[in-house]
């Protein structure tokens, strides 16, 4: 198996690099305050890594960029564990059962167009300022996606496999333990590798909004500060922390969608 | 031979209403009696009402007025006593070909060693064995045809229904599997199972059949024995008799046949 068979693509460290000798033209001519270089930035990252003194003067709860990079990494984590479950489960569903579609559908085909930022104000007034409605807004978000990608995709299912599977034996239950999610998974997997991708972004701006820990706090503490440096280097721990997450969706994707020619790219 | 009845079709007639409001009558009035064992081919031109007979038949689907009996009892709905292999690729693409060839008895509850067992013998049995492990994406045509094939009968059932199964595929292929089925159907020592298949090719028809039913229009334009001996080959099909059925069939489809004096 070669590097690239393991969907390691030699474009990628490459365009990095460029990104890097970009920035660090860029950095050159400018001044540090408003654009740092980006080994001054990586230096900060370790510094503040543990522990941060100037978000202990700001007030954060956690004075560390690792504290608040778990706090936002544990909400993303629930909201993308419920988020995805829920809204496979309920688009499967709908795919074959006339009365969920009738009452989920317009809401789900709303929510995919709208911004679904503007749900944030509202989560705030429930919820408050608490883990609470920035984990329901994350989770709300993947749910509208894999509820599209899975009605989608057991919309699309082929019934030949149902009566196939039908005339072999097949109950109800097998039905979907059997043929539905499976059938569905490579396009399921592909919904949740995109959902997990915008669930950093939204989770950071959802604690911009106010919250009192997480990297979106750490932005907004430091941004009022217009310390470019520290925002950098929260962004960039940010961007580490998601490609790992991104990566480990791939490697899900290959392991369980290897029957099919999108999990075969992969292998 | 013993000739108990399997199936019955009694005045059986499906009419579909088309998004247009037209009604369709795609099986009309059809009776027919299939004894135990008997292999039945279907043939008619397009869109004579072959494949809604079959749909009927697997319990897939359910008449506007008749009743379908098997075994002396109505049919309700879809049941592994009746397998079935359709014209398109039916194989689970997710599953890996020992496990669907094993999965009806897995419906079944049929313990794992055991199962294995049995789908291992069919996939033998169909020269399968050395792509037990594969995923079906890796197959050519002929090749998932051959594990649908070892899926049904795997499966056991009773009555076997298959929806022009090799209509997809290479002359040679087809061929091919022609032997395959009839080696699995005629199997010494087993008894052999009902059989209905439904193919637009009078060749095909000749070779496999015990009697060959014509469909028109949703009905049954015609039901001829084929009495010739098995193992048949082109020799065997080419007496006087079977020649004299031959064209008789490809009247019936609306081919005219140069020096026909059937
Ligand atoms: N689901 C359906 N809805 C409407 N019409 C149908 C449906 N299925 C079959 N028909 C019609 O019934 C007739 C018989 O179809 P079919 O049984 O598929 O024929 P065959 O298999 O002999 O080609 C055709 O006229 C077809 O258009
Ligand atoms: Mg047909």
């Amino acid at each position: 198996m070669t590097l690239r068979g393991l969907g390691f693509d030699p474009l990628r460290p490459l365009g990095a690099l460029l990104f890097l000798g970009l920035w660090q033209a860029a950095s050159a001519s400018m001044a540090p305050i408003m654009l740092p270089s980006p080994w001054s930035v990586v230096k900060r990252a370790s510094a503040d890594f543990w522990s941060a003194p100037s978000l202990a003067y700001y007030g954060v709860e956690d004075p560390s960029l690792f504290g608040n990079l778990v706090y936002t990494s544990e909400n993303v984590a629930i909201a993308v564990l419920v988020g995805a479950s829920l809204g496979a489960l309920v688009g499967l569903a709908a795919s074959r059962v006339w009365l969920v579609r009738a009452l989920v559908n317009p809401i789900m085909l709303t929510a995919g167009t709208a911004p679904i930022i503007i749900a944030a104000p509202f989560l705030l007034i429930w919820f408050g300022v608490g883990r609470a409605s920035a984990v329901s807004l994350v989770a709300f978000y993947v749910a509208t996606i894999l509820y599209l990608f899975a009605e989608r995709a057991a919309r699309n299912l082929d019934p030949i496999y149902e009566h196939s599977a039908l005339t072999l034996g097949a109950g109800p239950r097998r039905l979907i333990r059997d043929i539905l999610i499976p059938a569905t998974v490579p396009e399921l997997l592909g919904g949740f590798r995109i959902a997990l991708a915008g669930a950093w972004g939204l989770e950071a701006v959802s604690e911009l909004l106010g919250a009192q820990s997480g990297i979106g706090k750490v932005l907004e503490v430091l941004a009022g500060a217009t310390d470019a440096q520290g925002i950098l280097a929260s962004l960039i721990l940010l961007g580490v922390v998601a490609l790992a997450a991104d990566a480990c969706a791939a490697a899900l994707i290959a392991r369980f969608a290897a029957w099919s020619a999108a999990g075969a790219q992969r292998l | 031979m013993t000739s108990q009845r399997m199936i019955e079709f009694v005045h059986v007639r499906r009419e579909y209403r088309r998004a247009d409001g037209a009604h369709v009558t795609a099986v009309d009035d059809v009776s027919l009696i299939v004894p135990e064992g008997e292999f039945v081919c279907l043939i008619g031109p397009s869109g004579c009402g072959k494949s809604t007979l079959l749909q009927l038949l697997a319990g897939l689907d359910a008449p506007t007025s008749g009743s379908i009996v098997l075994k002396a009892k109505e049919i309700e709905g879809p049941g592994p006593e009746r397998g079935m292999v359709f014209q398109r690729d039916s194989v689970f693409p997710w599953m890996r070909v020992i496990d669907n060839v094993e999965y009806g008895l897995k419906c079944r509850g049929v313990r794992a060693p055991e199962r294995r067992r049995i789908a291992r013998d069919y996939l033998a049995r169909v020269g399968l064995t050395h792509v037990e492990g594969a995923w079906p994406r890796e197959l050519s045509g002929g090749m998932l045809k051959r594990v649908a094939i070892a899926a049904v009968f795997a499966n056991g059932g009773e009555v076997l229904l298959l929806d022009e199964p090799f209509g997809a595929l290479d002359y040679v292929t087809r061929r091919q599997l022609h032997d395959v089925l009839l080696a699995l159907w005629d199997t010494p020592g087993a008894t052999r199972r009902t059989v209905l298949f439904v193919t637009h090719d009078v060749d095909e028809a000749l070779t496999l059949a015990d009697r060959i039913v014509v469909m028109h229009s949703g009905r049954i334009a015609d039901d001829i024995p084929i009495a010739a001996m098995r193992p048949r080959n082109d020799d065997t099909l080419a007496t006087p008799e079977i020649i004299a059925i031959k064209h008789k069939l490809l009247a019936h489809l609306g081919l005219q046949t140069k020096g026909a004096h059937a």
